[in-house]
């Protein structure tokens, strides 16, 4: 009997996140240690599967260099070491451990409950780093659904909110069916294609013609649909509002970033690597999802009057930026953006839940209202980050926003840089807002105590905004080295 | 060099970041000795400068190759005018803040952030960078005018930021066309201006992008119609963001006008002479026919550089050496008495607390120094001989009298309307017998305010006096610029219009 060669290295990090998941709680039912405990025990985790991804790089540079990309295909198909995937769950690491950094208050004030969410922290990471490297779309399923299901829990954590309750319960049903249009659409593709491997469908369409290709594109098109709800593309947006709003403060800039991450790498994935050579077929479809996400996160976040709606509505938007850059065809700025973008997204909700409280998800524009004055800190962090997001110069956002400009209007697509362009402007006003009643407004904000987990998470949220503003190639080159195989 | 003209604004914001909130007395002296080292160093490089063509004081240093951007800096005579102008008007700006009682320290970062930003703009020679600052100055100024304006003071900023970001978003789409047609042409990507204005354009799309840039730079300048947030931002604005909004900010435009839509798009630019000529005429007489009615004495000076703005617009689009040479030196010239007349508003602002004409009348008597500035500064506007704005209007008029006759003559009446606006307005706040009891005991100008006012009259004389200190060092500019345009359209200035044809100021450097 043959043994395959098994590349245990291709799977470690997701390893590491899981058993990691496993210790938390076993040591929890144990000991029952103070909740530090086990963060540390979960930063292990990140830290080592972190360590075995550059491991992984550098086996992809050597292979890449060797001509053997061969070696980077994994368990027979189903997963891939290629630099898209390593990125993507670099990204993926980098959110976890600021995400549990920024919500340890939440976190400890859940009590005995701590070594729970911070197991279903960890098992949404490592589903949704399968998902970022997997190669066939069944395993993509997998670990979308694995990285979900602990999304919907975590939504639901605090029990005692009805608003949290119906954050989750929206969450989950929304999202079982996007994840059951998903995998339809992947029994389409392996209906036209005979392939279930991303590699697979794109040598199939590499070798033939495919004369009516209906049921690929259809099957493409549910697929697209699955994966625009995670990433809260529109018209598949509506959950991201309410759950936003209602889940934990603590948590729901990690649950926006790492669904927004996976989603999109998987997108990409898909759309340039798999059915690249349809891409005549998809890229009007795109496009116009782009356009349209652009413009109703723009508007709609306009007329908002909780920050964090108002910030779930420009993540509906910067969906749309990402299109542009999906759009563009490279994965250099895809890349680059959901660094910059999540990062970002985590600061500004350490942000929100310091100025709401540990679990208490009042996040109205009211109570951000001279912010300036109670906390210089909290209030300058704010700002860097809003700027970043919106986009202006200086800030990461701008190279990220100037990166997937510049490659959609290369691949001819001047018409979505169009409206991209004018829809940042848009969204200028409702960061403005924010800003005008942190900085512009006199009446007395509620004195803000924000833990000091939190303040690494925005020096760090900050620091990186502003140096890769200015100094953007040390995160660009790498962007551009994380090839697709 | 003019790496460190950047740095130096941000190193002093740094260092009053570092000093303590509670020292409020410390932060705008601070502020305005800061402000001051730029200063030596932009009059040191006006000194050094030499009336050549090339960029002078140029640095290269590449930021991110694969994207082809670059820190690339260098002046030549249009953009050192207005570097020198920046660095002058900061202290002033500063030392009329002495009002700002609250976040003194705010303040001051915000301008020196704000004089960083400016100075970056005039000095950028890369697209990219040069967008970067256009952009980045929005934020400083949006704070100056949220944080330290008067009543609608939130308003106004908003509208200032949202009306301006929306035209150099249209520019940024621009910018991004030209370096993908960079790519596509010569096989990498540039934002390097010389490299741009190299490319090989088709007239459509060289005027489309002529459109997206112009649209960027009337917003800023403001062309009529797109002036209507110019009131609201310098109303609500504090003194010093007046100052720098009306000396500085506005001359974004016509400098991008001049520097970019110029040198980018020859073909459109010759055949955009009349609509923007024709825009720009609209804008003098437009903004000199509102001023007159205006009954706020910050309004009256608001609308009055809508209409001394469309001099500047209609001499750069005239593209005859008398027209470009007065568009720039009418770019300082604006920045001075301009930055001078709000400085001077901000004085009787700040004692009688209302900028109502109709509150004033016969202050002549109670502050006669005071009103001997003002009426110096409003000759300087209507353009007075031996004044500099006479220098200016003189320059466009003549200019554009070459190629757009109907124009000019039209344009002359602007001068006719500056000084019915402008002398009115002075009869009514200055002349007869002080008849409010508050207007009776108001106090002279005090010796800061004289020092403030000191240098800026210093300059309106000295340009009027002797222009070809500044003119000779524009002139070779200007007229590469004319040289490029004609070596890439068919269009030849038409005699009288190059320097040489005819007398022009600066003409004997040639």
């Amino acid at each position: 009997m043959i043994t395959p060669e098994i590349s245990w290295l291709a799977i470690l990090p997701e390893v590491m996140l899981a058993l990691g998941a496993a210790a938390v709680l076993l040591v929890e039912v144990q000991w029952k240690p103070v909740s530090r405990v086990l963060g540390i025990i979960a930063a292990g985790s990140v830290v080592l599967a972190a360590a075995f991804s550059v491991l992984q790089w550098a086996q992809a540079a050597d292979s890449i260099e060797l001509g053997a990309t061969g070696d980077l295909v994994a368990f027979s198909g189903l997963v891939l070491m290629d630099g898209l995937a390593i990125f993507g769950r670099f990204a993926l690491l980098a959110v976890t451990a600021f995400g549990l950094l920024a919500g340890s208050r939440y976190i400890e004030s859940l009590g005995r409950r701590s070594a729970e969410a911070i197991a279903l922290v960890l098992l949404a990471s490592a589903g949704f780093s399968i998902m970022v490297a997997a190669n066939n779309l069944v395993m993509m399923f997998l670990g979308l659904e694995v990285g979900s299901i602990a999304l919907y829990v975590l939504a639901g954590m605090s029990r005692e909110r009805a608003r949290s309750d119906e954050a989750a319960i929206k969450y989950f049903l929304l999202g079982s069916f996007a994840s059951a249009i998903f995998i339809y659409g992947v029994a389409l593709i392996y209906a036209g294609t005979g392939e279930f491997e991303v590699l697979g469908i794109r040598e199939f369409l590499g070798s033939f013609v495919v004369f009516s290709p209906a049921v690929i594109l259809i099957g493409l098109g549910l697929v697209l649909v699955g994966l625009g709800f995670k990433v809260s593309a529109a018209p598949f947006h509506s959950w991201a509002p309410d759950v936003y709003q209602g889940a934990p403060a603590g948590v729901v800039g990690y649950m926006a970033a790492v669904a927004k991450i996976a989603g999109f790498v998987a997108m990409t994935r898909i759309l340039l690597t798999g059915v690249g050579a349809l891409d005549a077929n998809w890229l009007p479809i795109v496009a116009a999802m782009a356009a349209l996400s652009m413009l109703v996160g723009s508007t709609l976040a306009l007329v908002q009057g909780d920050v964090r709606r108002m910030l779930a509505y420009s993540g509906v938007a910067h969906a749309g930026f990402i299109l542009t850059g999906v759009v563009g065809g490279t994965t250099e700025g895809i890349l680059f953006y959901l660094a910059v973008y999540s990062l970002q997204l985590v600061g500004a909700f350490a942000v929100a839940a310091a100025v709401s409280g540990a679990g208490n998800s009042e996040s109205a524009l009211e109570s951000y209202r001279g912010l300036a004055k109670k906390s210089p800190f909290l209030a300058g962090s704010f700002t860097v980050l809003l700027l970043g997001m919106a986009g202006l110069p200086v800030t990461s956002g701008f190279i990220a926003k100037f990166g997937v400009f510049t490659e959609a209007w290369a691949n001819g697509f001047r018409w979505l840089v169009i409206v991209a362009v004018l829809a940042s402007v848009i969204a200028f006003a409702f960061y403005l807002r924010i800003i005008v009643a942190m900085y512009m407004d006199e009446s007395e904000a509620m004195a803000v105590d924000v833990p000091a987990s939190s303040r690494w998470v925005l020096m760090v949220a900050v620091g990186t905004t502003i140096l890769w503003g200015i100094l953007p190639g040390s995160l660009l080159s790498l962007a551009s080295d994380a090839l697709p195989l | 060099m003019l790496t460190w003209l950047v740095l130096l604004p941000i190193l002093g914001a740094v260092a009053v970041l570092l000093t303590p909130a509670a020292r409020r007395e410390l932060h705008i002296p601070m502020g305005i000795a800061l402000s001051i080292l730029p200063l030596g160093l932009a009059l040191y490089l006006f000194a050094a400068f030499e009336p050549q063509v090339d960029m002078q004081f140029a640095e290269f240093h590449s930021w991110y190759e694969p994207w082809g951007i670059a820190w690339n800096l260098g002046i030549d005579g249009i953009s050192m005018p207005m570097v020198v102008l920046t660095t002058i008007l900061v202290p002033i700006a500063l030392g009329a803040s002495t009002t700002v009682t609250s976040r003194t320290k705010e303040f001051v970062v915000y301008t020196l952030l704000l004089e960083a930003g400016m100075i970056g703009v005039f000095v950028s020679l890369d697209l990219f960078l040069f967008f970067v600052f256009f952009e980045t100055i929005l934020i400083p100024m949006y704070f100056i005018i949220g944080i330290w304006g008067s009543e609608r003071r939130v308003y106004a900023a908003m509208k200032f930021f949202i009306y301006t970001a929306f035209g150099s978003a249209l520019m940024l789409a621009g910018i991004i066309a030209l370096a993908v047609l960079h790519n596509d042409q010569v096989g990498s990507p540039s934002f390097a201006l010389a490299d741009l204005s190299g490319l090989d354009l088709s007239v459509g799309a060289e005027r489309w992008l002529f459109a997206a840039f112009a649209l960027a730079f009337a917003i800023k300048v403001p062309v009529f119609p797109l002036h209507t947030w110019l009131p609201d931002a310098h109303t609500e604005a504090p003194t010093a963001g007046s100052i720098l909004l009306a000396g500085v900010m506005l001359k974004l435009g016509t400098y991008g006008l001049l520097r970019f839509n110029l040198q980018l798009f020859p073909k459109a630019s010759v055949d955009a002479i009349w609509i923007m000529g024709i825009l720009a005429v609209i804008g003098i007489v437009y903004g000199a026919a509102v001023a007159i009615v205006q009954p706020d004495l910050k309004k009256l000076v608001a609308y009055s550089s809508v209409s001394h703005l469309g001099f500047i617009v209609l001499g750069t689009f005239a593209l005859t050496s008398g027209g470009l040479q007065g568009a720039v030196i009418q770019n300082v010239n604006h920045g001075l008495t301009t930055g001078a007349l709000f400085l001077l508003v901000g004085m009787i602002y700040d004692r009688r607390h209302t900028k109502q004409i109709s509150e004033f009348g016969g202050l002549q008597k109670v502050m006669p120094v005071f009103a001997g500035f003002f009426l110096f500064m409003i000759f300087a506007s209507i353009g007075l001989p031996g004044l500099n704005g006479f220098v200016g209007e003189y320059l466009v008029l003549i200019g554009s009298f070459t190629t757009l006759p109907v124009l000019a003559i039209i344009a002359a009446s602007g001068v006719i309307l500056a000084a019915i606006y402008l002398l009115w307005a002075y009869e009514r706040v200055f002349t007869g017998v002080p008849e409010k009891e508050e207007n009776k005991a108001l106090a002279d100008l005090s010796i800061r305010e004289i020092t403030l006012l000191a240098p800026l009259t210093a300059l309106v004389l000295l340009l009027g006096l002797y222009p070809n200190i500044l003119l000779d060092k524009i002139a070779p500019s200007t007229e590469a610029v004319l040289d490029h345009i004609e070596a890439s359209t068919d269009y030849v200035v038409p005699a009288p219009g190059r320097l040489g044809d005819v007398f022009v100021a600066g003409g004997e450097g040639e």
